[in-house]
């Protein structure tokens, strides 16, 4: 690293230059196949600031040197959002993580972990209305950073329907940033703009009663009405889990009632979500419109060796299992192309899918009058890059599958 | 080196509880770090050096990263096996991990105590007996309150005992966790030899650490020696559940910490909660309990050589004990007690399962 920017840098928050160390920056949870992994840059250091000045004195650092900067929570997202494509810093948001309530809300800074804020909400009789499945590592400014669904999105909504601000920073200082400004962050894996904390709305915290039960897909999307959160899961997926192998429903409702076994076993099982991945598999998600739901399950289901369907409110999430080789791969991608004509989209774009994000035109001019030099986590979310020309050239080969 | 695993990790950072980790922030303190730095290493790409040999070390070796792995990767056993080959390489063990070693070898414990004292603790006599109470180098030395108990507790429940005062030697669990197992190996040979010629045939231990070491880590160094091992180890815990049938009046509540080497290790979640109601103390779980009950900071070499990672960890579990209400610790671990007894200081009040079974018996 540049001698100058270690000596600007070593004034700000915890830095970290170990050769070694930074290696490890190098990845979050996407598979990166060999042949790709040259790509991958190694960034120059780690930085974990700890107040609002550092982050913009980061980024002060950033646009005089011209080095893109990075954020960075858990790296517990598939898509990539994390892994340098440029030589950069990795901007560790790890220290950012207190929070407090007010008026049945939650302020959270960015790197707080999502379990912490129910924990801590829980004690005040309230709970987040909706928390990723990953929510014992992964991080508010990550899933914010990334978007989608998770536990309690069939109530509530996407996490972005349940952030009532954001407050980010960019090269001009610290914006409060609400209403429809707010697309232009949340899923935008911070490309335009760092943010350092959320304004989450909560609800009252009730019990939670779960039933679980033998199921149809079809039967299942007429089941869910009314509750808090529902999850289904193909025979293949539940015997993959070692759960037994029939097509499952699991339906969550607030408020006392009695839960079924099932039930109660398959709600403590929500932050494992990837046990049926193992090692030997990959999987693709997609998001679909409620009414063409049932349409996509019966056009995939060959297709899949597994699936795991997620409901929101209008929307259902689905998870597909493949093996791995390139026949797979291309499986997976299949799979997206499917949702696509059903009406649906990929669940996240990151590195992968930039050009699917319907938000493309829109977000690159906000993004070229806020970040002109492209320092913000350049080549993700509405950005091509190597990976994202490779899914593209994938997506022309699909006739193999 | 092995590396083995590290390649089958998926990296989707759900170990990423590890408490060492939520202490430091620094991914290489991670389990899913450390696995990626070792096959970057494994790679080439990556050198291992004692900066590097530092971050494998920072791991309490709880297990917590092995109980949520949804690739069932076995963590515990693959750090006991990667820090082994760093002692073998000579690039390790750390400064104070050598200290304790070089400790050991002359005292036959790791904290220097006069190994002809070692039952100084022991205020009656004990004859000859097929068991032996194996009270351990911490309760020996540092928590003799708790030796103190479980003898007491042991003679009124009629269970015939010995103890071998100078002749009991660190079980060498510290070794092993932390890669120095040709000491460990040494203890053992020493440990065995007495037993057999006292015609021990079966062990009770205080210690969650000395007994997953003599019930799991023996038979497997008797196999390699070709040495007979046939006693039957037991925790003093399961001992107490089996044996203590009275209804006991301690009126208080408090919440109960499971030892990572005693619960995730081995198994054993219910028999202390058991003896706990029994004594008719009011038992209120923290948050994070049995499988996934958090580390208490001080196992696997952490508290010697990173004594401010093993006061952030316990900070946090004292913590979340008084978020019960309770400010009463009931643990079934000498070092347990020792690390949160410290850290708690006058906020908890930490005590000995063997602590509560005496009180419940004579009361």
């Amino acid at each position: 690293m540049d001698e100058a920017l270690q000596l600007a840098l070593s004034k700000i928050g915890k830095v970290e230059t170990h050769p070694g160390i930074l290696r490890i920056y190098r990845y979050d949870f996407l598979v990166i196949p060999k042949q790709l992994s040259r790509f991958v840059k190694t960034p120059l250091c780690i930085v974990q600031p700890r107040s609002d000045e550092e982050v913009l004195k980061i980024l002060e650092i950033s646009e005089r040197y011209e080095i893109p900067v990075i954020p960075r929570g858990s790296g517990t997202s598939g898509y990539g959002g994390c892994v340098p494509l440029v030589n950069c810093i990795i901007l560790d948001m790890k220290n950012f993580n207190k929070f407090s309530f007010q008026d049945g809300t939650a302020v959270v800074e960015a790197g707080a972990v999502w379990m912490d804020v129910e924990r801590s909400a829980n004690r005040l009789g309230k709970a987040l209305r909706v928390y990723p499945t990953s929510a014992t590592v992964s991080t508010v400014g990550g899933w914010i950073a990334q978007g989608g669904y998770g536990i309690g999105s069939l109530k509530y909504g996407s996490v972005g329907e349940n952030v009532e601000w954001l407050e980010v920073a960019d090269f001009e200082g610290i914006k409060q940033i609400k209403g429809d400004k707010l697309k232009y962050y949340i899923g935008a894996f911070g490309t335009t703009g760092i943010i350092l904390r959320a304004c989450i709305k909560l609800r009252n915290s009730e019990s939670i009663r779960s039933l679980a039960f033998e199921c149809t897909f079809d039967e299942a999307i007429e089941r869910i009405r009314g509750a808090y959160h529902a999850n289904f899961k193909d025979r293949y997926h539940m015997k993959f889990e070692k759960l037994g192998e029939r097509d499952t429903l699991l339906v969550s409702y607030e408020g006392e009632g009695e839960s079924s076994e099932l039930g109660k076993n398959l709600w403590s099982r929500r932050f494992s979500p990837l046990k049926a991945l193992a090692t030997d598999k990959i999987y693709s998600e997609v998001v679909l419109p409620i009414d063409q739901a049932a349409r996509f399950y019966n056009e995939v289901k060959e297709l899949a060796c597994g699936i795991e369907v997620i409901f929101a409110r209008d929307r259902a999430i689905f998870l597909g299992l493949f093996g791995r080789g390139f026949r797979s791969y291309l499986q997976a991608l299949k799979f997206v192309k499917i949702a696509e004509k059903c009406g649906g989209n990929v669940y996240s774009t990151g590195l992968l899918f930039p050009y699917k994000n319907k938000l493309k035109r829109e977000l690159e001019e906000y993004k070229r009058n806020i970040d002109p030099k492209n320092l913000l986590n350049p080549k993700k979310a509405m950005q091509e890059n190597v990976f994202s020309r490779v899914m593209k050239t994938g997506e022309k080969l699909l006739w193999i599958v | 080196m092995d590396s083995l695993i590290s390649s089958e990790c998926i990296k989707c950072g759900l170990c990423n509880v590890c408490p060492v980790f939520r202490a430091e922030k620094l991914e290489s303190a991670s389990p899913r770090g450390k696995l990626i730095l070792l096959n970057e290493i494994k790679k080439g790409a990556a050198k291992l050096d004692t900066r590097i040999v530092k971050e494998i070390y920072k791991c309490s070796v709880c297990g917590i990263c092995s109980i949520v792995c949804p690739a069932n990767l076995d963590l515990v056993s693959f750090w006991e096996r990667v820090r082994e080959d760093l002692v073998k390489e000579k690039i390790a063990p750390l400064p104070l991990h050598r200290k304790i070693r070089d400790i050991t070898y002359r005292e036959f414990n790791p904290y220097g105590g006069d190994q002809l004292k070692r039952s100084e603790w022991l205020d009656f006599d004990v004859g000859k007996s097929k068991t032996l109470y194996f009270a351990g180098c911490t309760a020996s030395f540092k928590t003799k309150n708790i030796a103190k108990s479980t003898v007491n507790a042991l003679r009124k429940l009629g269970v015939e005992f010995t103890v071998l005062g100078s002749q009991e030697f660190c079980c060498g669990s510290p070794f092993i966790r932390t890669g120095q197992k040709d000491l460990a190996k040494m203890l053992f040979k020493k440990n065995v030899k007495v037993w057999q010629k006292e015609g021990i045939e079966e062990v009770i231990t205080s210690c969650p650490g000395c007994y997953k070491t003599i019930k799991n880590d023996y038979p497997k160094f008797a196999e390699e020696f070709r040495i007979d091992f046939n006693f039957e180890v037991k925790h003093v815990s399961t001992v107490f559940a089996e044996l203590m049938n009275v209804e006991g009046k301690i009126d208080f509540a408090a919440t109960y910490h499971d030892p990572c080497h005693l619960g995730r290790h081995m198994g054993i979640y219910e028999e202390p909660r058991e003896v706990i109601r029994r004594a008719g103390i009011k038992l209120i779980e923290m948050e994070r309990n049995r499988k996934f009950a958090l580390c208490c900071g001080a196992g696997g070499g952490l508290r010697t050589q990173f004594k401010e990672i093993a006061v952030a960890i316990a900070e946090e579990r004292v913590r979340e004990a008084l978020e019960t209400g309770t400010n009463v610790i009931i643990t079934s671990c000498p070092f347990c007690e020792y690390n949160l007894s410290r850290v708690g200081g006058s906020r908890v009040r930490v005590l000995d399962l063997s602590e509560i079974a005496e009180r419940t018996i004579s009361p």
